[in-house]
């Protein structure tokens, strides 16, 4: 039943997402063929890959540091992966998007790779510290970008990075994001170590994992969706946070079963938010990610507020 | 009365100028002393107009100018950014006269605790008269009203001109790129003087446009499917390199519309309109641009 509505949910919302837009389809020459395949068709993939990537990256990360309350925005991968692009726009403004895309990758890792060691030491009786701790690192991190940015009269570039939105995604615009396809791929391959990883490290090393090496690989993939889409489309807050804990609410923690419901679930919220983004204002653009911060951060709240009082490790 | 202070003022001996003369400024009639010696200008379509009159300032932002006004300024200390005044160089500097306007007008409170600062805001619509109104101001202030005079002459004699060469030529759009993303400006907007003044028909009536335009997709663009393209690169206009409007615009959707067809996507003096928007030499070389392109078209 569930699936089934599901289906019905999303074959409506594509059905949307290609029906809607400035330009009027029926009064194409070509019957809208040309305008599909350029522009509504790149789009609607663009918004489902954003999503699915960012919805999968916070599965990942809430995995990885055993905390329900953190998503890529609050690890500070956003911010380092925006640090990278500034560094490439400053060294070589013409750079190819390939090259800002690896950039802003390898900055993503560190980034990363900062907060989980910094998480190792933040005590865990209250939930709250370690999201808290990221608030704060994502913001020193953002602060030093923004101040680099302010220096060097790029304030306008940051602007474009922090405000997801799909109103500039053409064919040839956003095949980067196919990389989160990819990374998803190799995510679902990894899912049952990264399942492990949540039990924490010690446990997770008595079960005969490598503990290190999955916390690299999955910080990786991490930091390659979310640059990805940090450098396409642009940051979206809070889909990673509210996506994985609605799944995981419902289906339990097997990631790797879980994940293709993850990727579904990020895709269609990003998508439906694009879609609301493009009405409103018809024939203008509203930001889908300010759409879905005004939502998600309504959704947030609620799962906030209705926490299962018998959950009290939240892990 | 203005043009009488202004024969007293010039008619005094040097000694007698501390007097005062009405001017008209954003902020509605002020007074301002005659001939202020040490001149400081926070917005570039300020020094602009002033530079056009001849008067040097001692004080500018700190910020790369538009290519015309580069040896203007060369050598001129900064005093803070375009938004921010850098209060402390101020007070050291004492000017006698403070420009602020644009993006420093909510600084105008500030500022006038300080020295004497007049509002020299030009905004949206209604741009060609405030540009004149801004010239008289100068031009008293500074004792060059025969300057102004002719400076305002020029600018009508381009305007009409360049009103005749866009005439007929069909409709266009103004589009601002920035980064990969365009957004659209109408008629209320700061570039709307396009069409309101010079005449230039709307290729989308009644656009819903403040100051900063409204985000539009490349859909739009087609849809609206206009005869011209006016295009302002935001990126070069503020100094940067990459992702230049061009490539920007070079996709399948603009080049389907009669203005892509055609070879009627004009890219704007960015710095000029986006910078300085407001400024005589601004704007005397943006129609001088627009009719150098229309002119070459067939109707």
């Amino acid at each position: 039943m569930l699936r089934l509505a599901t289906i019905i949910g999303l074959a409506l919302l594509l059905l949307a997402s290609l029906s809607v837009g400035a330009a009027d389809l029926g009064a194409q020459d070509d019957g809208g063929l040309f305008l599909m395949l350029v522009s509504r068709v790149p789009r609607t993939a663009a918004a489902l890959l954003a999503g699915a990537g960012l919805a999968l990256s916070g599965a990942v990360v809430q995995l990885a540091v055993q905390n329900r309350l953190v998503e890529p925005g609050l690890t500070g991968t956003p911010e380092s992966a925006m640090a990278g692009l500034l560094a490439v726009t400053l060294i070589d403004p013409g750079a190819a998007l390939m090259v800002k895309m690896i950039v802003a990758s390898l900055a993503a890792v560190v980034g990363t790779g900062g907060f989980l060691i910094l998480a190792r030491h933040i005590p865990r009786q209250d939930p709250v510290m370690l999201p808290l701790v990221g608030l704060i690192y994502a913001g020193i991190l953002g602060a030093g970008v923004t101040a680099v940015a302010w220096s060097t009269d790029l304030l306008q570039y940051l602007g474009a990075w922090q405000a997801g939105e799909f109103s500039g995604v053409l064919r040839g615009r956003y095949e980067l994001l196919w990389v989160i396809a990819l990374a998803a791929v190799l995510l679902y391959l990894a899912a049952d170590r990264i399942t492990l990883l949540g039990l924490g490290e010690d446990r997770a090393r008595s079960l005969g994992l490598d503990a290190r090496q999955t916390m690299l690989a999955a910080l990786v993939l991490v930091a390659v969706m979310v640059s990805a889409t940090v450098v396409t489309v642009g940051a979206l807050p809070f889909v990673g946070l509210v996506v994985p804990n609605i799944i995981s609410r419902w289906r339990g923690d097997h990631l790797r079963a879980n994940l293709p419901w993850i990727a579904l679930a990020g895709g269609l919220a990003v998508l439906a938010s694009d879609v609301i983004g493009r009405v409103i204002r018809w024939p203008y653009e509203i930001p889908a990610g300010a759409i879905f911060a005004v939502v998600g951060a309504a959704i947030f709240l609620w799962l906030l507020y209705a926490a299962p009082a018998a959950r009290s490790d939240h892990g | 009365m203005k043009a009488f202070l202004c024969a007293l003022a010039l008619t005094l001996p040097t000694t007698l100028h501390a007097q005062n003369v009405s001017i008209d400024s954003a902020a509605g009639p002020a007074e301002v002393a005659v001939a202020p010696a040490k001149v400081v200008a926070l917005d570039f379509a300020a020094l602009d107009t002033l530079d056009a009159l001849g008067v040097a300032v001692a004080g500018r932002p700190d910020f790369t100018p538009p290519a015309y006004l580069a040896d203007a300024v060369t050598g001129i200390p900064t005093v803070g950014t375009l938004f921010e005044p850098d209060f402390e160089a101020l007070a050291v500097m004492a000017p006698d006269l403070i420009v602020a306007g644009g993006r420093s007008q909510t600084q105008v409170p500030a500022l006038s605790k300080l020295a004497p600062t007049i509002d020299m805001t030009i905004s949206g619509e209604d741009l060609v008269n405030q540009i004149k109104s801004r010239i008289d101001a100068y031009g008293t202030i500074f004792e060059k009203t025969e300057q102004a005079a002719q400076l305002k002459t020029r600018l009508d004699a381009a305007m009409s001109e360049t009103a005749a060469a866009v005439s007929d030529k069909g409709d266009a759009l103004i589009l601002l790129t920035h980064g990969g993303k365009i957004s659209a400006y109408g008629a209320n907007s700061r570039f709307g003087w396009l069409h309101g003044e010079v005449g230039l028909t709307e290729a989308v009536p009644n656009l819903e446009a403040g100051n900063h335009g409204e985000a539009v997709s490349f859909e739009f663009v087609a849809d609206a499917d206009p005869d011209w393209l006016l295009v302002i690169d935001r990126g070069a206009a503020v100094g940067q390199e990459g992702e230049a409007a061009a490539a920007t615009l070079d996709n399948p959707l603009i080049a389907a519309t009669k203005a892509g067809q055609n070879g009627q996507i004009i890219y704007l003096d960015a710095a000029a309109m986006y910078l300085a928007g407001g400024g005589i030499q601004s704007i005397m070389l943006t129609l001088e641009q627009l009719k150098t392109a229309f002119a070459g078209a067939n109707s």
